[in-house]
C-alpha cells in the first residue's frame, strides 16, 4: 500500500466519520478576477490529480460537503452566496480562497464586503494571490483534518530557523527522471 | 513486459503532495509572502514597506512590523524597497483555520535603540 492510498484512505476514515461519504467541493466566485478559479480547476489536472485524494468537484451545492468561495465578496452576489451556503447540507466546510477573500485587495466599500468572512462564517483561510493548487490541495486537507497547519509553526523573522520541506525519503531511494 | 512497467513508472507526472518530492521542486519559485531581519528594519525601513505595498498587509504597531500573510499578494515590491533586511520565504502552504494566526508580528530591532 502507498502512502498515497494510505492516505486516501485516512481520508476516507475520517470523512467518513465527517461526512459519512467521499467528499464533494463546490466552488462559488463572489466576484473574483477569475485567475482563482484556473488555480482551482488544475487541481482537476492529472499533475495535481485531486481524485487521489478522495475529493470531487460537482456543479451542485446540495451534493456538496465543502465550499470553496473565491473573490472579495461584492454585495451583488450576497443573495447567491447565502443561498449556497444554506443549500449545502451540515456538515459544511467553507473555504476561503486567496486574498481578496481575505480581505487583501479590496477594501470594503459600497459594492463589495472586501473579506468572504463578513458574509458566511469561513472554516479555513487559504492565502495567496493565486494561491498555488499546492496549497489549496493543503487547504483542503486542512479543512478535513488531514493535514497539519504549518503556518502556525512557521516563523517569518529572517533570523528564525529556516522552514525546511520533509525530505521524501522514497524519491531519494528511486532517482527520478534517470 | 518489464520496459512496460518502467515506462508506466516513470511516466507518472502526478505530484505525491502532501508527500515532499523533488517533482514539486518547481514550488520553491512560486511567489510567497516576504520574511523579514528583525536585527535590520529600521523605523523608516518599515514605514517604507508599509507605503510600498499595495495590498495593505503590511502595517506596523509600535516597534513592531505587522505581517499579514491573508493580505500579501505575493508581488515582490517590498523585496525591492528592503534589501537585506526583505527576503523570499518560499511557504507556500499557508491555510489555517483561524485567521488571526495569519497576522505575524516581527519586531523592529534596527536604527536607534
Amino acid at each position: 500500500m502507498t502512502s498515497e492510498q494510505r492516505l486516501a484512505a485516512e481520508l476516507r476514515e475520517r470523512s467518513m466519520a465527517l461526512f459519512g461519504r467521499s467528499l464533494h467541493v463546490r466552488t462559488l466566485d463572489s466576484g473574483s478576477c477569475a485567475v482563482c478559479e484556473s488555480e482551482i480547476r488544475m487541481l482537476a489536472a492529472p499533475h495535481y490529480d485531486l481524485h487521489r485524494l478522495g475529493l470531487f468537484f460537482t456543479p451542485a451545492p446540495r451534493h456538496a460537503d465543502l465550499l470553496l468561495v473565491s473573490g472579495a465578496a461584492v454585495r451583488a452576489m450576497d443573495v447567491a452566496v447565502h443561498k449556497t451556503y444554506e443549500a449545502i447540507p451540515d456538515p459544511k466546510a467553507v473555504l476561503a480562497i486567496g486574498a481578496c477573500a481575505l480581505g487583501g485587495v479590496y477594501e470594503p466599500d459600497l459594492f463589495l464586503h472586501g473579506a468572504v468572512d463578513e458574509v458566511i462564517p469561513v472554516d479555513v483561510y487559504v492565502p495567496g494571490c493565486p494561491p498555488s493548487p499546492l496549497a489549496l490541495l493543503q487547504g483542503l486537507l486542512v479543512a478535513v483534518g488531514r493535514l497539519e497547519e504549518q503556518v502556525s509553526t512557521a516563523r517569518f523573522d529572517l533570523r528564525a530557523q529556516p522552514i525546511t520541506l520533509r525530505e521524501d525519503r522514497d524519491a531519494r531511494r528511486e532517482p527520478e527522471n534517470a | 513486459m518489464l520496459w512496460f512497467l518502467r515506462g508506466l513508472r516513470r511516466g507518472v507526472v502526478s505530484t505525491r503532495y502532501p508527500r515532499v518530492s523533488e517533482r514539486d521542486a518547481w514550488a520553491r519559485a512560486l511567489p510567497t509572502p516576504p520574511r523579514f531581519d528583525s536585527e535590520r528594519l529600521t523605523d523608516e525601513l518599515t514605514q517604507e514597506l508599509v507605503d510600498v505595498c499595495p495590498a495593505r498587509a503590511i502595517g506596523r504597531e509600535y516597534r513592531a512590523l505587522v505581517l499579514d500573510l491573508g493580505r500579501c499578494t505575493g508581488c515582490g515590491r517590498c523585496l525591492e524597497v528592503g534589501g537585506a533586511a526583505v527576503a523570499r520565504s518560499g511557504v507556500f502552504a499557508l491555510a489555517v483555520r483561524e485567521r488571526a494566526d495569519l497576522i505575524k508580528r516581527i519586531p523592529i530591532r534596527g536604527g536607534q535603540t
